[in-house]
């Protein structure tokens, strides 16, 4: 049964790969100038005749779009993304560079989402009308019209400019003088700030399913024949976090659109902030690289929260599909 | 009765920020692109009411007339992208079937990239003006509205209503008209206040970033593209401004869109 989900699964994520190749292949279309030349970006002077041809012959760029796409998803999964105007150096390699640090942003940030979100939403959940559950119910709203960018220019005002305690700017090193404080310390503001703005809207939507949970005849059932709070509660939280992850799988995409823009704001050298670079400089082909990796890293993150869910659920375990 | 008197103040909230916006010209003490440079960074002062920034520009001004450019190309793009999700929904959810599951297939793909990657490619394409950023933002917002109306035309199918007026022999488009998608309002119109709420976002942050809005137009987004660097040398009139419009102009949405979304909230005799 679970080979037949996978496989569903990853035929939903290759379906978003090829429409984010697409786009990237869009890009090199439109780019001005010869596709060949393009791609190879500042260096491109200094090509050879042959080099030229070479790279003609490779891209199959005499040969009709549709066999041009083909030859450049071939060099694309290879692994060749091609050169980037500004640096000279292959996409490949600066993407590399940038990943850890995507990934190190993205993985602490949600991890504090979920584990506030869950903690949040359970005590304000099982208590309906207490001071939490409607505190909660106005806080996330307010939370999240927060314009995460906004919240930090605030922070670097307050925490850099007046108080002097955090860097604006940049993400440490961990290989330099400060070593992993230093790159702690980096990370607070970027995380903080997208955690603050993103808590409350998934604590809010796991308080509302546990709401829902709570008012079951089950539950109902269980409170009757005097099964403990406490595994009443869990039973709770299990059933009502399908719908969660559910919620937190559909927000992913717009949370990596978030961690863009709060990248660039403090400079945080993730793959984010090297998209908009790449926009701002017209680095054709880096653009296409990061957008490529960018859609790589949802799909990988989509299909984590599925396999969690596939852990959780014993409907889809018994063949259903969500 | 309390929760009515906190709708109406939202709404009340809403409607100001939008009159201040629409009556800019009239409202707004100087030009909005009146340079002055012996006043460049004053604090904000009887002159100048919420302070001047990097070119000596006032603050105030241009705080209503850039409100003006984000709810204009927010309301363009919120139209646009009505008019395709109800026109993609409908058809998916009225005719089922194969053509349901192939549209729905492709926009769960669709969803699944982010709106801004997409937007960012083409600006980096188009690099145009207000119109264009209205156009993209309209492009890539319509899948959540689809998505709405698609599940409001198969439960409104299996209706009785739509039943009968099928055996009567109804004209389709009439039935698509007036007995589904009139009856989806409700439904339509809490998703396009959120959509509204997503515009606006999506154009302070792409212009935030300095690849939406040219830099000549003032709007919330680009004022805050300024206001980093203001920032650092202590400006901070310059970005806090903008930003407290934003939350305000987002907030009174949200929890518009809250009351609507319950409707016992917003009846007006109980």
């Amino acid at each position: 049964m679970i080979g037949k989900w996978i496989g569903k699964r990853m035929v939903m994520g290759l379906i978003v790969l090829f429409i984010v190749s697409f786009l990237s292949f869009f890009i090199m279309q439109v780019a001005p100038g010869d596709p060949a030349i393009a791609f190879y970006g500042g260096n491109a002077q200094t090509l050879t005749a042959a080099e030229i041809e070479r790279i003609t012959r490779a891209y199959a760029l005499d040969r009709p779009v549709a066999e041009q796409y083909v030859a450049w998803l071939g060099e694309t999964v290879k692994g060749n993304l091609g050169i980037s105007y500004k640096e000279g150096r292959p996409v490949f390699e600066i993407i590399m560079e940038r990943l850890p640090n995507t990934v190190l942003l993205f993985s602490v940030t949600m991890f504090c989402i979920v584990i506030g979100s869950l903690w949040l939403g359970t005590v304000a959940g099982m208590r309906a009308n207490s001071i939490w559950d409607r505190g909660l119910s106005t806080i996330s709203i307010a939370t999240s019209s927060i314009p995460p960018f906004w919240l930090g220019i605030l922070f670097i005002y307050v925490f850099a400019v007046s108080l002097g305690i955090l860097p604006s700017s940049g993400s440490g090193d961990v290989g330099g003088n400060g070593g992993m404080v230093d790159k702690i310390r980096h990370l607070i503001m970027p995380a903080s700030v997208m955690i603050v703005t993103h808590v409350g809207i998934y604590a809010r939507f796991l308080q509302e399913s546990i709401k829902r949970e709570n008012g079951q005849y089950y539950v109902k059932v269980a409170r009757a024949n005097g099964v403990l709070e406490r595994s009443i509660r869990n039973g709770i939280v299990r059933n009502a976090s399908i719908p969660y992850l559910n919620y937190i799988a559909m927000t992913i995409p717009s949370f990596f659109g978030g961690s863009i823009i709060v990248e660039s704001l403090f400079a945080w050298s993730g793959i984010g902030q090297l998209t908009v670079k790449a926009v701002v400089t017209k680095d054709f082909p880096l653009l296409m690289g990061s957008i490529m990796v960018t859609g790589v890293l949802v799909v990988i993150t989509l299909f984590i929260v599925d396999l969690i869910m596939y852990a959780i659920d014993p409907k889809l375990r018994k063949g259903g599909i969500r | 009765m309390k929760l009515r008197k906190a709708l109406l103040f939202w709404y009340s909230l809403l409607g100001l920020i939008v009159l201040l916006t629409v009556f800019s010209t009239i409202l707004a003490p100087y030009s909005p692109n009146d340079m002055n440079m012996d006043e460049i960074y004053s604090a904000p002062s009887s002159d100048h009411w919420l302070g001047t920034d990097h070119l000596g520009r006032d603050v105030f001004s241009r705080l209503l007339e850039g409100g003006k450019v984000t709810l204009v190309v927010a309301s363009g793009s919120v139209i646009l992208s009505l008019f395709i999700g109800v026109v993609y929904g409908g058809i998916s959810g009225y005719f089922g079937g194969v053509i349901d599951t192939v549209m729905m297939r492709l926009l769960e793909a669709l969803i699944t990239i982010p709106a801004l990657i997409i937007i960012l490619v083409f600006q980096v394409i188009i690099q145009g003006g207000m119109w264009s950023m209205a156009l993209l933002i309209g492009l890539t917002g319509w899948l959540v509205t689809a998505r709405i109306v698609r599940s409001e035309f198969i439960r409104l199918k299996e209706e009785e209503f739509v039943k009968m007026a099928n055996m009567l022999g109804t004209p389709v488009w009439n039935i698509l008209w007036s007995h589904l998608l009139r009856n989806s309002i409700p439904a339509i119109f809490v998703v396009t206040l959120f959509n509204f709420a997503a515009a606006i976002f999506m154009e302070v942050s792409l212009s935030f970033l300095g690849i939406g809005i040219p830099p000549a137009i003032p709007s919330w987004g680009n004022m805050l593209y300024y206001a980093q660097n203001d920032i650092l040398i202590g400006a901070w009139w310059i970005g806090l401004f903008p930003g407290i419009m934003i939350f305000l102009t987002i907030l009174a949405i949200n929890f518009i869109g809250e009351a609507w979304k319950n409707p016992e909230r917003r009846r007006v005799n109980d």
